[in-house]
């Protein structure tokens, strides 16, 4: 049913989880934030073919559980893929968690966890 | 007559580097590589010029592998050139590398006032401005320790002191610092080509200062255009640039007073080339301004910056016309860079998709 | 009792069966506002669906340019950016605030995207060299970003009416096979417990008034017999009593005076 409002008044930031050049660009277009300090916090992640799983892991779950201000996740789909059962698993409403295509891996439909889901509920 | 001894020293070099330019790639070179179909065919159509440089990567390899193979090659060709330099050409090769060092001290400072790791600061350094000390600048954990390092362990100090205390590191953008380290550089390098006891009324001189002031304006005029509408006051903006230059001083004087691109015009209308690339981008630079990606519309008229690195590799072709110079390895290297911006920009078309815009690149030969 | 739902535990009084029958009744109405809900959601539901079918191919594209543009951008500047950029991130410039939209009772949250316009993290970035390539890549990344938004509105509200039509639909099934079932069936069971109670009574009532013939009958027989015997005793001294009545109507007695 609908969220009560504060579930999301306060959700005024998107975060990131990409390669270094869509987390650029993304950056570029203004919607990074670090929070003040001592312990800043910064709403994006670089990511390359040797970060952690676990470390994509932990900055997943803090965007999604811990912060309450980020309004929309956005993760690049090959990074998604790595934590694929994470992603599946997170369900909520908010933040929303959005698969954007990098570069270098052009958008496929069939990975994307909303899209099966969409799928799965037409039966096909 | 300055002729008569430069092969004692130079000519060996000078030869080496004539062959290296003589495996730029061609016009015709560029049009086989528009037509490849994947990155693949690039690596083939490569294989000429780059060799081996290119075998360790895997098959169908992402743009910026390898833009990074590709310059990696640059670098060992001038290490190369830069292990039998000897006197003054050693020196003019040092001073080639500064402006890479000024990027990688910019980079380091910003990644040390937030704490990031080192090593991946390291990696991410350009490797012609490497230098031996380098990583000590990482050591540093407040900005003072930071200044003094800078000062004791880079050859950039010169450019540091006087210009920058350790207040200007913490409080200034880093962007302003750059260009303040830039603009000292070319000062430098400058006053170098042209007083050096070997270099100065030698061919070297001549071709140096030309190229330089063309930086230097260069510089200049772009600094004006990005400033508008920033919070760079234009006090601040005088300061960045050079003290010499074909818009020097007056010209410079009017870019410092200019407030919007028909004032920057009006300042370099003095010099033909730069009313040339004025008119031309003239009209569609403000028009073109917003929506010039929403559909790769545009595709046909250049940018202000991308007339200026046509300028510059024309004047580095016409360097080759030269004997008994330096000057041919700066050329050198700054053709060899636009031709690694070349073919990353060509992959980058290939890969994406967009192949209406791959005509954008720069060819000289 | 036929149907497997059962019934619940009432007494079969007649003021039950009142409040059952507003149930059903009730019952009824909800389910079939229900399912018009669900039928409206649903609609709505595969209009979203289809538009982000459509928003995710855009954003394939959209995406596509901006990361482009940022090529360009490596290319003018000469060099990465990307470091740079991260390390001058301090505020956010982009921002978005949530409203609700209302259908058919669901709030539905929408993002929207607004900018602040003071903030901007990068207006040195790329100063000396492709500054230009940076403030319209910036531009085109914004338009990408509003894209995403766009399209994040409208996967948060399929997750919510995907949420929300589960729940719609299990309440109609609810209503419509166990809830309207059972009533029914209580309702059946009061009626025939009723009934069962009339007949009871009906024949209690019968019983009675049987009983009550006998009776009257067996008095009846009695007061004719005891009358019958009266007759014969006293006839003789009704006569009497008859004649001393007529003389007194016509006896001396004074007439009250009559006045007017």
């Amino acid at each position: 049913m609908a969220a009560p409002p504060s579930a999301y008044r306060d959700r005024q930031f998107l975060a990131v989880i990409g390669d270094e050049d869509s987390v650029t660009g993304l950056l570029l277009a203004g919607i990074g934030h670090v929070t003040d300090p001592p312990d800043s916090q910064r709403n994006f992640l670089v990511c390359d073919s040797r970060t952690e799983k676990s470390t994509i892991e932990s900055a997943f779950n803090r965007f999604t559980k811990e912060r309450k201000d980020i309004g929309i996740v956005l993760i690049n789909q090959h990074i998604a893929e790595k934590i694929r059962d994470t992603v599946d698993k997170f369900q909520e409403a908010f933040p929303a968690v959005l698969e954007i295509p990098a570069k270098d891996h052009p958008y496929d439909p069939e990975k994307d966890s909303v899209l099966r889901r969409v799928r799965r509920l037409f039966g096909e | 007559m300055e002729g008569l001894y430069f092969n004692v020293n130079g000519g060996y070099l000078e030869g080496i580097v004539r062959g290296y330019r003589n495996v730029l790639l061609t016009g015709s070179q560029y049009g086989n590589l528009t037509q490849c179909e994947n990155i693949d065919d690039i690596k083939m159509q490569l294989g000429p010029s780059y060799g081996d440089a290119l075998a360790s990567l895997p098959p169908n390899p992402s743009t910026s592998a390898l833009a990074d193979k590709t310059t990696e090659k640059l670098v060992q060709d001038f290490r190369y050139l830069q292990g039998q330099a000897t006197g003054s050409l050693a020196k003019f090769m040092e001073y080639l590398t500064y402006s890479y060092m000024i990027d990688n001290v910019a980079l380091l400072i910003t990644g040390t006032l937030h704490e990031r790791d080192t090593k991946e600061l390291l990696e991410r350094c350009h490797p012609l401005g490497w230098f031996e000390t380098m990583p000590v600048l990482c050591v540093a954990t407040n900005i003072e320790e930071l200044y003094n390092s800078v000062l004791i362990e880079t050859p950039l100090a010169p450019y540091f002191k006087g210009h920058l205390s350790h207040h200007d590191l913490d409080e200034l953008n880093i962007e302003i610092v750059r260009n303040t380290l830039y603009k000292n550089y070319l000062e430098d390098f400058h006053h170098f080509v042209n007083n050096d006891s070997e270099m100065a009324m030698t061919p070297t001189g001549e071709i140096m200062s030309e190229i330089l002031e063309f930086e230097a304006d260069r510089r200049a005029i772009n600094i004006t255009l990005n400033s508008f509408g920033t919070e760079l006051s234009k006090d601040q903006r005088r300061k960045l640039y050079p003290d010499f230059g074909k818009l020097y001083p007056e010209g410079m004087l009017m870019l410092s007073r200019a407030d919007d691109i028909e004032g920057v015009s009006l300042a370099v209308s003095g010099v033909g080339d730069y009313k040339r690339f004025f008119d031309e981008v003239g009209l569609n630079q403000s028009s073109s301004g917003v929506g010039n990606m929403a559909g790769g519309s545009g595709a046909e008229s250049k940018s202000l910056e991308d007339l200026f690195y046509q300028k510059e590799m024309e004047l580095s072709k016409l360097v080759f016309t030269q004997q008994f110079t330096h000057a041919v390895i700066y050329a050198w290297v700054k053709l060899r860079e636009q031709e690694i911006r070349n073919i990353t920009w060509i992959a980058e078309c290939i890969a994406q998709g967009q192949k209406d815009r791959i005509g954008n690149y720069i060819s000289v030969f | 009792m036929s149907s497997g739902a059962g019934r619940e535990q009432v007494f079969p009084t007649r003021q039950v069966l009142g409040q059952m029958n507003s149930k059903l009744k009730g019952a009824q109405t909800g389910h079939s506002l229900l399912k018009r809900k669900s039928e409206a959601l649903t609609k709505r539901f595969r209009e979203i669906l289809k538009r982000i079918d459509e928003a995710k191919r855009k954003m394939g594209r959209v995406m596509q340019i901006a990361a482009f543009s940022l090529a360009e951008v490596t290319y003018a500047a000469g060099g990465d950016v990307g470091y740079q950029v991260q390390e001058s991130v301090k505020n956010a410039r982009f921002r978005i605030r949530t409203k609700q939209e209302n259908v058919s009772g669901v709030f539905l949250p929408q993002f929207e995207s607004y900018t602040k316009e003071d903030i901007n993290d990068f207006q040195l970035t790329g100063l000396g060299k492709g500054g230009q390539q940076v403030k319209r890549c910036r531009e085109t990344y914004a338009r990408a970003v509003e894209t995403l938004v766009e399209l994040a509105s409208l996967q948060t509200a399929f997750v919510i009416l995907d949420e929300t039509i589960k729940v719609v639909n299990r309440r109609v099934n609810a209503i419509e096979h166990v809830i309207i079932p059972r009533t029914e069936n209580t309702i059946k069971y009061i009626n025939s417990e009723l009934d069962e109670l009339d007949r009871e009574e009906f024949y209690r009532l019968k019983k009675v008034s049987n009983k009550k013939q006998r009776d009257q009958a067996a008095s009846d027989k009695e007061m004719k017999a005891k009358r019958q015997q009266e007759q014969q005793n006293g006839v003789k001294k009704n006569d009497d009593e008859d004649e001393e009545e007529a003389k007194d109507v016509l006896g001396e007695h004074e007439d009250d005076d009559v006045i007017f």
